[in-house]
Parts: C-alpha cells; structure tokens; sequence
C-alpha cells in the first residue's frame, strides 16, 4: 500500500522531468532510430537496443528523481514516514522499473518493425525485460544513492552506462573480442540483458546461456536492492 | 514529552551536538534558540530520527528514538527549514499521499485544507512561499501528531507570512500540541515559548522561561533616557552604564536604578538639560542571546562540507 503510493506519487512528479525525457526516452529511441537509419534490417542489433533502453529509461528516472529529491529534501518526507528503508528502496527501484518497462515496449514496437525474422517467444523477451529493468533500476538507484553530491549522479552514471554499452555486447557480438574484455563483461547486468533478450528474440545466445543469464539478472536486483538500502542508511 | 540526556553528534573530529540535556514538557512550546551552525537543526535531526546520534540518549512522547524509530514517527509532524513538498502534486494530491504513508483516516486531508484555508487544487510548486510555508506545517498534522518540531519556520517568509505562521503555531499550541520550536527570530523568541534554551557552539548555555532568561544578564535594567540638549559632557559622566543610541535616545545599562536616579539628578543639577523622556525596560531576550552568544557568534564552517547544522 505504501510502496504503492510512493510509486503513483513518483510517477506524477517525475515522469515528464527534463532527465527522465531526455536520457530516458529521448536518447534510447533516437539511438535505436539511427542504427534502423543506418543499417535496415538490424535483427542482431535489437537485443542491445532493447537493453539499452531499458537501461536508460530506468537508471535516468531513478536518478532524476532521487536528485531532485536529494536537492528538495523531499527525501525526508519520505523518511520521516514511518515507511521502512527497504519499502522507499523497493517503490524507487518498481517505479523505475515501470518507467524502463515502457521505453523498452516503445522501442520494441518500434525495432520489430524493421525485423527480418519475426520474434521467437515474445513472452520470453518480456520476462527478460521485466528482469533487466528490475536490475538495471535497482543500479540506478545504488548510484544515486551512493554518489555524496547528487549534482554528480548523471556524470557518474553516464561513466557506468556508456561502456557497459560496448562491454556488454550490445553493439558487437563478445566473442570478437579478447578474452579479457568479456570479464569485464560479466560483471554488469546489461550483458545477461542482451543475451537473454537476444535468446527470447533470434533463439540464440552469444556467450552467456539463457538460464544463467536470468540467474543473474535476479541475483544483480537483489545486490543493487540491498547495495541500495545500506547507502540508504549511510546518507541519512 | 521529549527528553535529551548527555546528547551529542558528531561528525568527524567537529562536534555538531555536545552533550545536551533538557527536558520539554508536555503541551509546552519549548524554544530552541542560537546563531546559525549551532547545532539546532542537527537537533532536531537527532530527535526526528532522520541523522543518527552518536553519543546520549533522546525519548520522544514516550519512545527511545534510537530504539523505537516507527513509534518516535508516528508521534511527531516535523516542520523543516524548507518547504519540502511535492511540486507536481496539488496540495490535495499532497496531503493525500502523506495520509496513506502515516496511515492517517483519508478525511483528515479535506479538514485540514477547511481548517486550514489551502488552495486545495493548486500545485504545491505554484503556491506563494507563504502558502508553502502553510501547507507545509499542515502537512506535518495529517496524522495528528502529539509532538510538532518546527525548524525555522518563518525564515525567508515576508512579515506577513511570518505572522500568519506565529498564528498557526499559537493555534496547535492551544489545541494540546507540544511544540519544539528552532528560531532565531526574536520576535519568535519574545513572544512564543514558554521556555527556551540557547545554544551556542553545540552546547547550551542557558535554559528556562522567559523571565529567567532576561535575568541572566543579572539585574540589570536598560534605562531609556532623552534629554535637551545633549550635551557630550552628559554622555562623559554617564560613561559607567555603557551609554549606546537607539534612535535619538540613549540607551543605559543600569545595575542600582536608585542610585543612578540619585545620580542623573546630580548630573542634571550639574550640567543643566531637561528630561524629555525616562523609561526602563528588562533585557530583552535579544539582549541575554547577544550576551551569550556574542564573542562566539560568528557562523562555524565544518571541515566535512556536508554537516546539516
């Protein structure tokens, strides 16, 4: 009930901020809308533009409105309610989960256009998104939670966002990189998002197995769930 | 109602909170007086549950506020330095949110915009800083908390915003609420607790009512004198009772009234001026928080950056 409110009342007060449209919506679709521009048929590229938007739909809303509630002490608000650290971290991290849901659905609707073969399980691709949204705003809410001067969370996202972009196999295949590359790889979330999805979408994998890469997304939402809540309680 | 023994914060090597104790009573407005940085906000952090305490130990209405957080928030409405709400959200849509969080029965919102006189429909974003200020205690009573802290609530509000928010406070005073209030504002401080305490540097350095407080700068009385003419001589020979000017009268320091009477006639004989007007008057708590906190008033910058004090 209460996690529930915090949602509906986050949705109202965020959803059309200028880093939730611009980062979260804006860029995932243009992105997506250049490599359709660029290439046509882009069937091995739709699980990394998927991916990416969910990752960017989510983290910026989370980051949007846990910097403007850092900046406004309305952050408090929500602190001195008697709501519990881990209900405020669980509606945060549902509500940018919801966000992330419909940006990727958009850009799915958008790329599926442009697919050459037609989607192999769709409610596998779902549950994949479900779970890379959960992960990846549970990731945004660590960061912004954890960086001391809210001013910097969009920079220090952008620092994780952006290379996990190229290390995760969104944009090229893993395998045509050093071996080294794919450790780095594997320890950020969006590379099970891009395997899983690819596995959902085209009914096969690069180099992460479909189960494994569902494993790891729930094991990566509980870690950046409980990261979350100890920065939490480390901030106030 | 609320109790602080031995309570301190620190942050660091800076002590924010040093070792405070004192008592507010129920149904009593206790004021909390002292210059910027020291130490009111962190104060009343500690005994919100929103910053931990580092040393003592604090119970409000009843509950150990390092033990007992759920207990402490359900029986407090804070009030902060700013006015935190929602601006996309109306003052309705505002208030609502707050009742299903506290739990609070869904009609207390529609009262207390009647009581209250709110712009129910407005978005809290459009709303004067005054209105704010307003929807903002009222926002701390959705859940009809015994206890009201209230941070500074009149900073940065016009004159009559400010006195619209004295009102409000008197009002939940009156309705049974016991109110710990940071100022310092003295107006505030003049005319609303019953009893106040100064901080100064973390700690405190005077506490009781009003009355006590003005005796602390013994019993020293300010005298009001105007005279024609004024002569420099006249200020020479009143040199022992720190002679400053407040507008175009001289404001004097006195210690034994009677014998400065006994010696105004002297000097009246002496130099030949006429009193146009004479009056006494008590420190004003201005005077005693000037005193006390005077030498060591200056704001404190702390090493971390980030100390809410």
């Amino acid at each position: 009930m209460k996690v529930w409110a915090i949602i509906v009342k986050e949705l109202r007060e965020y959803m059309l901020k200028p880093g939730s449209i611009s980062w979260g919506l804006v860029f995932p679709l243009v992105f997506s809308l250049a490599f359709i521009a660029r290439f046509g048929d882009i069937d091995h590229l739709i699980p990394g533009l998927l991916s990416i938007s969910a990752l960017f739909g989510t983290t910026s809303f989370v980051a949007s409105s846990i910097i403007f509630e850092r900046r406004l002490r309305t952050f408090e608000r929500l602190l001195l309610a008697p709501v519990s650290y881990g209900e405020i971290i669980l509606a945060k991290v549902l509500v940018g989960a919801i966000f992330g849901l419909l940006v990727s659905l958009v850009t799915l609707v958008l790329v599926s256009h442009f697919m050459a073969y037609s989607i192999w399980s769709l409610p596998l691709v779902l549950l994949y998104l479900i779970l890379s949204n959960l992960a990846f705003s549970a990731l945004g809410v660590y960061v912004s939670l954890a960086i001391s001067n809210s001013i910097n969370v969009m920079t220090w996202l952008n620092l994780i966002r952006l290379p996990m972009m190229f290390t995760s196999g969104a944009i090229a295949s893993l395998t045509l990189f050093p071996r080294w590359f794919l450790v780095v790889g594997l320890i950020t979330p969006m590379t099970y998002s891009v395997d899983g999805l690819r596995y959902g979408l085209l009914y096969y994998y690069d180099v992460i197995p479909p189960l494994e890469s569902m494993l790891a997304l729930v094991l990566m939402f509980l870690l950046f769930m409980l990261l979350s809540i100890r920065a939490l309680k480390k901030l106030y | 109602m609320i109790e602080a023994r031995e309570l301190t914060k620190r942050y660091g090597d800076f002590t924010a909170v040093d070792r405070i104790s004192f008592k507010v009573k129920k149904g009593e407005i206790f004021g909390f007086l002292g210059p910027n940085g020291a130490g009111k906000t962190t104060t009343v952090r500690m005994l919100s549950t929103l910053t931990s305490i580092t040393e003592g130990e604090a119970y409000v209405n009843g509950y150990d506020v390092r033990r007992e957080k759920v207990g402490v928030k359900k029986s407090i409405g804070v009030v902060q330095d700013v006015s935190n709400l929602y601006d996309e959200l109306t003052v309705e849509e505002n208030l609502r949110f707050l009742a299903r969080l506290y739990e609070a029965p869904p009609e207390n919102v529609s009262k207390l915009i009647k009581d209250f006189n709110l712009p129910a429909r407005k978005k809290f974003g459009k709303l004067s800083s005054g209105y704010k200020r307003r929807a903002s205690i009222v926002a701390a009573l959705i859940h009809d908390p015994p206890v009201i802290f209230l941070d500074e609530p009149t900073i940065a509000l016009d004159v009559k915003s400010a006195r619209m928010v004295r009102e409000m406070i008197r009002a939940l005073n009156v309705a049974g609420r016991t109110i710990f209030l940071t100022t310092h504002n003295m107006v505030e401080a003049e005319t609303l607790p019953h009893r106040i305490a100064i901080i100064n540097r973390g700690k405190i350095v005077a506490m009781g009512g009003r009355s006590e407080i003005r005796r602390l700068l013994g019993s020293e009385t300010r005298v009001r004198l105007k005279v024609e003419p004024l002569k420099t001589s006249l200020i020479h020979a009143l040199e022992e009772y720190s002679p400053a000017f407040e507008e175009d009268a001289l404001v004097l320091k006195v210690k034994d009234i009677d014998a400065f009477m006994d010696e105004l006639a002297e000097i009246k004989g002496r130099l030949g001026f006429r009193i146009v007007h004479l009056s006494t008057e008590l420190p004003s708590i201005e005077d005693v928080f000037l005193e006390l906190t005077e030498e060591e008033g200056e704001e404190r910058g702390c090493a971390c950056g980030g100390c809410p004090i």
